[in-house]
């Protein structure tokens, strides 16, 4: 009993790792709830693609010895809202609009960083995240923005269901559809940034989609499907942490690899849904 | 209990010369025509006629190209929720994780504005919708483990809880099985003595014929307007679906139409 006490609290005499374990935490809870509407809606590759966007802000934050995480908000708000002007036009397909944005936005966040003396480790930690560098400072900004749009997503909890379930509905009652989709986009674009740190460009992507997928195999109700996505979410960060802790291994990768874990378990053996009880 | 509350004036309906196109395709060319309140209008025609169209225009979802479309005198984007449109059931993502009574609910939503919470009488209006087409039991359910004519039931009820004056039903009748086309048909009857408005589209020429007062006979243009016996003659049939209409020996017309999205083509047969 002693020893698994210790085993748990061993870690968290490090004050980097106490703000390590908090940040992730928010994060894999943040990620999990806006990642909900990203499963439902098909956006994964949005995700991923917004993910990989922000690197030119960092790089230029970086460069100028600004905010990193202020670099990547900046970046993330303008490729959001160049996603939903370019695939709005409808000259081209999104995706193809987003590949192309998602690409272009990588290459110059690279060329920037190669710039610099220190660039693999530099580009290292933000491809893949680095959670015991999270200052007290980058922690009231996870805090602060997670928070937000937490509450942006419970006030328009009722809009947000609309568009994704019934657009024609929607469409009829007069909501403005097209806002709420670009709110939608800027939502996840600032859940990106502040996961940055944890898991990393690389990853992120990851903690948008699997715990909400895991969930959704689990519930049958949004609502419900967002609260298990969370609790999901929380798990695979602790439990990450420590695995990379004793382990030895990188930090957001841990994670990322847990979670896969939990679903890999939840759609093979899921009530009803699962592969192995369902015949066919 | 197995009443709607409609609590202001039924509203009516006009359309002037409204033209609506997809780019240079004309899909509806210039189309008037008037709907009082309470009056039960049947939309027929073959595929591609632009029924679908019209719906959308008359909910605001396409943009007229010209002409003008007044409910209670006031353009389509002025109400949110006298008007309740039930569109085809492809349209809606059926894995999306919502009970029966969640899409019902929703009916409610351009009542309810931005930030206001469910209220009692919402609940009740829910209660009601789903009980007259007979889905009350499912309330709990996932929508995605229902049958096609349950989610079809669903949808009206949703309809039904959003207490409209004006009901489009676009081809509700596609796909579905006898009990919900009669229970269908059979809310309608009481909405009509509560004068509600409806406007049904449909390919089945002999229920047109028979359970409305009132038929639109469209391809593009209108063709008809006017009482089963005027619309559903042989020279006006022939106008709309061209080659498709039979005489046959004993004077009966037979229209042929194949359902754009059902493999077999179905025949009606109109007296």
């Amino acid at each position: 009993m002693n020893t698994l006490w210790s085993w748990i609290v061993a870690p968290l005499a490090y004050g980097f790792m106490q703000r390590g374990m908090l940040a992730a935490v928010l994060v894999g809870i943040l990620c999990a709830i806006v990642g909900c509407y990203v499963v439902l809606r098909s956006m994964a590759f949005l995700g991923d693609a917004l993910a990989h966007a922000v690197l030119p802000g960092v790089a230029i934050a970086y460069l100028m010895g600004a905010n990193l995480l202020m670099g990547a908000l900046v970046a993330a708000v303008v490729v959001a809202l160049l996603i939903s002007l370019f695939s709005r036009k409808g000259t081209i397909k999104e995706d193809t609009a987003i590949g192309i944005v998602f690409a272009a936005a990588l290459a110059l966040g690279v060329a920037l960083i190669s710039s610099v003396r220190t660039y693999a480790v530099d580009l290292t930690h933000i491809m893949f995240g680095n959670v015991l560098g999270v200052s007290p400072t980058d922690l009231w900004l996870i805090a602060g923005i997670g928070a937000a749009v937490l509450l942006t997503i419970l006030a328009f909890y009722r809009q947000f269901l609309v568009i994704a379930f019934d657009p024609v509905l929607a469409a009829t009652q007069r909501l403005p559809v097209e806002r709420l989709r670009i709110l939608l986009l800027l939502l996840i674009a600032l859940t990106i940034v502040v996961s940055l740190q944890t898991v990393g460009v690389g990853l992120v992507a990851a903690m948008l989609v699997t715990p909400g997928t895991t969930a959704y195999l689990l519930t049958r109700r949004l609502p419900t499907m967002m609260m298990v996505a969370a609790l999901i979410g929380a798990v695979a960060s602790i439990s990450g942490l420590y695995l990379s802790y004793y382990v030895n291994i990188a930090s957001g990768a841990a994670v990322v690899l847990v979670a896969t874990a939990l679903f890999t378990i939840v759609f093979l053996f899921a009530p009803e849904r699962g592969v192995v009880w369902r015949r066919e | 209990m197995n009443t709607l509350h409609i609590e202001q004036e039924p509203a009516h309906l006009e359309i002037e010369r409204l033209t609506v196109a997809y780019g240079r395709r004309r899909v509806l060319d210039d189309i008037s025509f008037r709907v009082e309140y309470g009056e039960r209008v049947v939309l027929v025609g073959p595929n591609g006629a632009g029924k679908s169209t019209l719906f959308k225009a008359l909910v605001g979802l396409v943009k007229p190209q010209s002409g003008t479309i007044r409910i209670h005198g006031l353009p389509p984007g002025a109400h949110t929720d006298c008007v309740a449109y039930v569109p085809q059931r492809e349209d809606v993502d059926w894995r999306f994780p919502v009970t029966v009574a969640d899409v019902v609910m929703m009916g409610r939503f351009g009542r309810l504005g931005w930030l206001r919470r469910p209220t009692r009488a919402d609940h009740a209006a829910v209660e009601r919708g789903m009980e007259l087409m007979g889905v009350a039991h499912l309330a709990h359910r996932p929508i995605g483990e229902l049958s096609g004519g349950q989610q079809q039931r669903v949808f009206l009820a949703r309809a039904l809880a959003q207490e409209p004056h004006i009901l489009l039903l676009d081809e509700p009748f596609t796909g579905v099985d006898a009990a919900t086309q009669e229970a269908t048909l059979s809310v309608l009857d009481t909405l009509s003595d509560q004068k509600a408005t409806i406007i049904l589209s449909t390919h089945d020429l002999s229920l047109a014929a028979v359970r409305f007062e009132r038929v639109l006979l469209i391809n593009r243009r209108l063709i008809g307007d006017g009482s089963p016996a005027q619309v559903l003659s042989r020279g006006l049939l022939t106008e709309a679906f061209g080659g498709q209409v039979l005489t046959l020996p004993d004077g009966s017309v037979l229209v042929d139409q194949c359902a754009c999205h059902q493999s077999e083509p179905e025949s009606i047969a109109v007296k």
